[in-house]
This record gives structure tokens, C-alpha cells and sequence, in this order.
């Protein structure tokens, strides 16, 4: 894994603009940055990014069994009780999952280390499975990479697969998106989730999360015109879906979510000591548990992080060194977890993190994040990858 | 559709051949995939039909919209990249249990040409069937796409219409007090606002 310097593209903001990547540049500061890349092999690629996301997949997919038949594990994850049924229904019933996305600390030697999941709400994913992309086939067409590059990047045709398999299965192949008003990037993320559906064969009609109706004797949420929304995606997390004021309706209508209620097990940080609990030692897996009230003050070389908890808020680290980094946020009224300090890999001032896409059940491809501090945060800016 | 699949022989490779955007403004997007498809063909416009998924061949043909050998070939390729075990208990390690099958003759033969040998794998819940239409500079041409489980099998996936509805039922019924009690409450018009409020006191939601 190298970062390399490379001339930016011809015209790429033009681009961009042309293609609804209008949070390339978020308050002044550049989000997506192409004056350099991140360089893997396909060996570094299919053995320590693609296989171990299968593997720590199929192990999630484990303990989610587990937590829906234990009310002890959904009680120590902080699920509110009125959503058990909800989470175990749907796992039950195999409702089907879209994505997600699991977070690597990874240098290119040794074991890419588990971070976090971001399981319910992940982003970042127009720009890992599109623009990332057409960087790629413009760079070689214009010679900035050679002809050989690759790219482990198959998101938007795994995502295509998936929402054609959940149409067969929805009705009147539809499905509503949806994400919160005043968001031009969650937004963005929608409609191109939207665009994936309608290229699936979906009808993808959008609702703002804020007018999803409810309404007396109906079986399901409705939308702003009283029709039944039978199906519906939402970039918006199950631990606030359950606790706004529609909260409590979820478990009673029969509106199919995506993601679907089980997902809330992995949505959580909690997720995290339970993982080393059941598989301590695996290589991909850091150190982690839950903290409690006699928990001593954060040592050296541990982190500590909310069990609720979006781009780094909250989250607070100690190195080996004794370094300590603090990033504020509004997520302080769940419990807490530690996890084993890693380091990332450091190019120049960059710290740089895998983001590790997995649709329906595959591993599909990365998108890298780099930040000058230790922890990802939403102004962390996206670099794109290459295989040479 | 043609009955004329070409299958193109591509080098391996980690990224998608072709991608292209329905709604979010591509249509300017006039965009050669590089070094593939290889040769002399260029790709000016590419077009997605609806891909559907069959729980089997006789489904797909029935369907009427793709022919035999297409519903065949996807199958075919399909079962390939199911994965296989020597052993029932390695199977059901990974998938669960009960959720692993010996393969039918027919399934053997379509995953590895031939009927012989003893191996496991998770029971199939279906495949899919789709295809791309591409305006190239040899004219305008077919290829299949879709071709692969999209999910492993695990529980019921592939059924869960049906299987949530019951699980909805239950749940249904052993909520039926807390049911009347909430819609007493309610005007017969629709409310809003019920999710989303703290989004005024957050930025976003993504992770």
C-alpha cells in the first residue's frame, strides 16, 4: 500500500457537477482529492481487505443470531425493548439486508484490524462506487495511470443485483428513499441510491423522513399522499427511529425497512466487545470491551467510543506514546466501549482508512479516507485507489 | 433476445466493466471503458433492462422473457460461484444448520460438468437473470450480466415477503391492545414529523 502523487484529471470539477457529485468540495475545503492515490496489489486486495470482510461478515451474521434470541445480549447493547420484536422478526423472517461497511486500519503489512461496523447508515458510497470509478477509467484514458490499473470496486453493479433481487419481492416493485431534510450530501447519497434502484427496474418514488405519515387504522407509514409505503430505505439510524415520536408504531405496521430492524445489533459499538468475546484472538479483530462504572480512567493505548456514535464524534484515544486525541460530539447519553489502540498508516500527514464495502452477502470494494488526526471524521476527504 | 450470447472472456480483474448513471445526470456522460471491452469494440451507450431472480430454470423460461439457453447459462454460472464443501458439517459451519443440501445430478453436472464426486453445498434460494444492452461500434448487442446468488443462504432469505408477513401477524396480534390504545390517540388525518426530529440538532445521519 503506497501513496502516490499523480496529476488531477482534466476538468474533473465540471465533471463532477455534471454528475451530482456536488459535495466534491464541502465549506470551502476539498472532500474528494485526486492529486494523489492509494496503491494496493491484488494480492494486498483479495487476501487482506476482500477475504477477512467475508470472513468478519459471516461472523457478524453469527452474532446477530445470537443477540435476537438472547433479551440478556439485546438488553447489554441498549436496543429499547420495545424494538426486540421488531429486530428478531426480521431476522427471523430473513428480511434481506442492502450494505454496509466495515472500517480497516491497514498498512499493507499484517492484518487489516477492525475498526468499526457502519452497518444501518453507511456513506460515503457514491463516491467509492461511482466516482471512484470514473477516476480510474479517465485516468488511464488520459494517462495518468497505466493501462493495467484495477480497481477493487464492484459496489454499484452488487448494489444493482441486490435491489433487482428485493424488487421480485416488493410490492408493485417499490420502494421509497428517504433521509432528513437540510442534507445536500445524505441527500446526494439518496438519489444515487434512487438511480441504482431505477437502473434495477425499482420504481423509487423519495419521501423526506420528516413527512413520513402516520395515520389511524392504516397497516403501514404513508407518504404525503396517504399512500401505503410498503417498503422504504432510510439513511437515517434505527437507535432514533425507535426513539422519535413513531417510534413506537415500527414493531405494529407492516412497512419493510431498509436496512431492516436486525441491522440495529450491528449499528452499535456494542457490537465491538462482543466480536472479541466470541472470537478473541482472530487476527482482523482489535481487543475491545465494555466499560463500566469501575472502569479505571482511559489508559494508554486505548480508545474509547460511544456505543452510538457518527464520524468520530465522541471518540477519544490515548497512544502507546501518550498522545491523546478528542473529538466533541452530542453522543454522550449511551454506554461506552474501549477498544485496543492501532495505528493507522501515515502517508506524510495523512492517516489514512479502508472503508470496505459489502452488498447483499459479498465483499464488493474499498474506499480510502484520510485525515491529518487519528480519527475519521466527516471532513475526512476521499482518495481514490488503484490496483497496479 | 438474441440466442446468440457471446461470453466474453475478460482478465481477471476487481472492478466493474461498465457503470453508468440513470438519473443523476450521465446521459452527457459519454464515457470508454478502458481495455474493456478489449479490442477494436468501443462502447457508446449502455442500457440495463430489469434483472429478475428465479428459484429455477423452469421459472425463467416460464417467465417468457429470456430464452432457455439464457435462463440456462445463468444458472449454470450461478451454481459455479456457489461454494463448495467436502463435508455436510463444513458446510453447515459456515451457512448454518439445515441450510446445506448434496447437490441434485442435475445441479452437479451444470457445476461442474459432471455427475460424479461427493461434495456439499448451501441450499440455492434462487439466482438472477438480467440483461445489459450495449450500443457499440459494431452495432447494437446483447450480454448477460447478472448472473450470480446475491445473497448467501442464510434462514429463509429469499422468501421473506411471505415470512415477515407472518412474523408481522404475530406480532400483530400480541400487540393488539397497545394497537387500539395508539390509534385511539390519533386523528383520523395523517400525522407528520414522527421521525427526523432531531435533525435540526445533528448535521447528518451517514456513517
Amino acid at each position: 500500500m503506497l501513496r502516490i502523487d499523480i496529476p488531477e484529471r482534466k476538468e474533473w470539477k465540471a465533471l463532477a457537477q455534471e454528475l451530482g457529485f456536488h459535495f466534491h468540495t464541502i465549506d470551502g475545503e476539498p472532500y474528494w482529492k485526486e492529486d494523489a492515490y492509494y496503491q494496493f496489489t491484488m494480492e494486498q486486495v483479495e487476501r487482506d481487505i476482500e477475504a477477512p470482510t467475508e470472513a468478519l461478515h459471516e461472523m457478524c451474521m453469527e452474532l446477530v443470531d445470537k443477540v435476537c434470541h438472547s433479551n440478556a445480549l439485546m438488553q447489554r447493547l441498549a436496543l429499547p425493548e420495545h424494538m426486540w420484536d421488531s429486530i428478531h422478526n426480521s431476522w427471523k423472517s430473513g428480511q434481506p439486508h442492502l450494505y454496509g461497511r466495515m472500517d480497516f486500519a491497514y498498512s499493507g503489512d499484517g492484518p487489516a484490524k477492525l475498526l468499526e461496523l457502519n452497518y444501518d447508515t453507511p456513506t460515503s458510497l457514491y463516491e467509492a462506487g461511482f466516482f471512484q470509478w470514473v477516476w480510474l477509467e479517465q485516468a488511464i484514458a488520459q494517462g495518468i495511470l497505466p493501462r493495467h490499473a484495477d480497481q477493487y470496486n464492484s459496489i454499484q453493479e452488487r448494489l444493482i443485483n441486490a435491489m433487482a433481487h428485493l424488487g421480485d419481492r416488493l410490492e408493485a416493485r417499490t420502494l421509497y428513499f428517504s433521509c432528513i431534510k437540510d442534507n445536500a450530501e445524505e441527500r446526494a447519497t439518496v438519489h444515487y441510491l434512487q438511480d441504482v434502484a431505477v437502473q434495477a427496474g425499482l420504481n423509487a418514488p423519495f419521501i423526506f423522513t420528516e413527512d413520513i405519515g402516520l395515520q389511524a387504522g392504516a397497516e403501514h407509514f404513508v407518504d404525503l399522499d396517504d399512500q401505503p409505503i410498503h417498503a422504504l430505505f432510510k439513511l437515517y439510524p434505527w437507535e432514533e427511529m425507535a426513539d422519535d415520536a413513531f417510534g413506537e408504531a415500527i414493531p405494529q405496521l407492516n412497512t419493510h425497512w431498509f436496512e431492516p430492524p436486525w441491522k440495529a445489533i450491528l449499528s452499535n459499538k456494542g457490537i465491538l466487545p462482543l466480536l472479541w468475546e466470541h472470537f478473541e484472538g482472530h487476527p482482523n479483530l482489535l481487543p475491545a470491551f465494555f466499560e463500566n462504572a469501575s472502569s479505571p480512567p482511559l489508559p494508554a493505548g486505548w480508545v474509547r467510543k460511544p456505543f452510538f456514535s457518527r464520524e468520530g464524534s465522541n471518540v477519544e484515544l490515548i497512544t502507546p506514546a501518550g498522545q491523546r486525541e478528542a473529538v466533541g460530539g452530542p453522543y454522550t447519553d449511551s454506554p461506552w466501549i474501549r477498544q485496543a489502540y492501532h495505528p493507522m498508516p501515515r502517508f506524510g500527514d495523512n492517516h489514512a482508512l479502508i472503508g470496505s464495502w459489502v452488498v447483499g452477502d459479498r465483499a464488493c470494494g474499498m474506499g480510502i479516507r484520510e485525515d491529518v488526526g487519528r480519527i475519521t471524521k466527516d471532513s475526512s476527504c476521499f482518495v481514490p485507489h488503484a490496483i497496479v | 433476445m438474441s440466442t446468440q450470447d457471446r461470453t466474453p472472456h475478460l482478465p481477471r480483474r476487481k472492478r466493474s466493466g461498465r457503470l453508468t448513471l440513470a438519473m443523476m445526470g450521465a446521459s452527457a456522460f459519454g464515457l470508454t471503458a478502458c481495455g474493456q471491452p478489449p479490442q477494436e469494440e468501443q462502447i457508446t451507450e449502455v442500457d440495463f433492462d430489469e434483472p429478475k431472480s428465479f428459484q429455477s430454470v423452469e421459472e425463467c423460461v416460464a417467465e417468457n422473457v429470456y430464452t432457455r439457453s439464457a435462463c440456462e447459462d445463468s444458472y449454470k454460472a450461478s451454481l459455479e460461484a456457489v461454494p463448495r464443501y467436502n463435508t455436510l458439517e463444513e458446510c453447515e459451519a459456515e451457512n448454518g444448520e439445515g441450510a446445506c443440501a448434496a447437490p441434485t445430478e442435475e445441479q452437479s453436472q451444470a457445476a461442474t460438468g459432471s455427475t460424479g464426486g461427493s461434495w456439499f453445498m448451501p441450499a440455492m434460494m434462487g439466482y438472477m437473470v438480467g440483461s445489459m444492452m450495449s450500443n457499440t461500434s459494431r452495432g447494437r448487442s446483447f450480454e448477460r450480466v447478472y448472473q450470480e446468488p446475491v445473497y448467501r443462504n442464510r434462514q429463509n432469505q429469499g422468501n421473506w415477503n411471505t415470512a415477515s408477513n407472518q412474523a408481522t401477524q404475530r406480532v400483530s396480534q400480541r400487540n393488539e391492545s397497545m394497537r387500539s390504545s395508539v390509534a385511539q390517540n390519533r386523528r383520523a388525518a395523517s400525522q407528520r414529523s414522527g421521525f427526523g426530529s432531531r435533525s435540526s440538532a445533528r448535521g447528518g445521519w451517514g456513517s
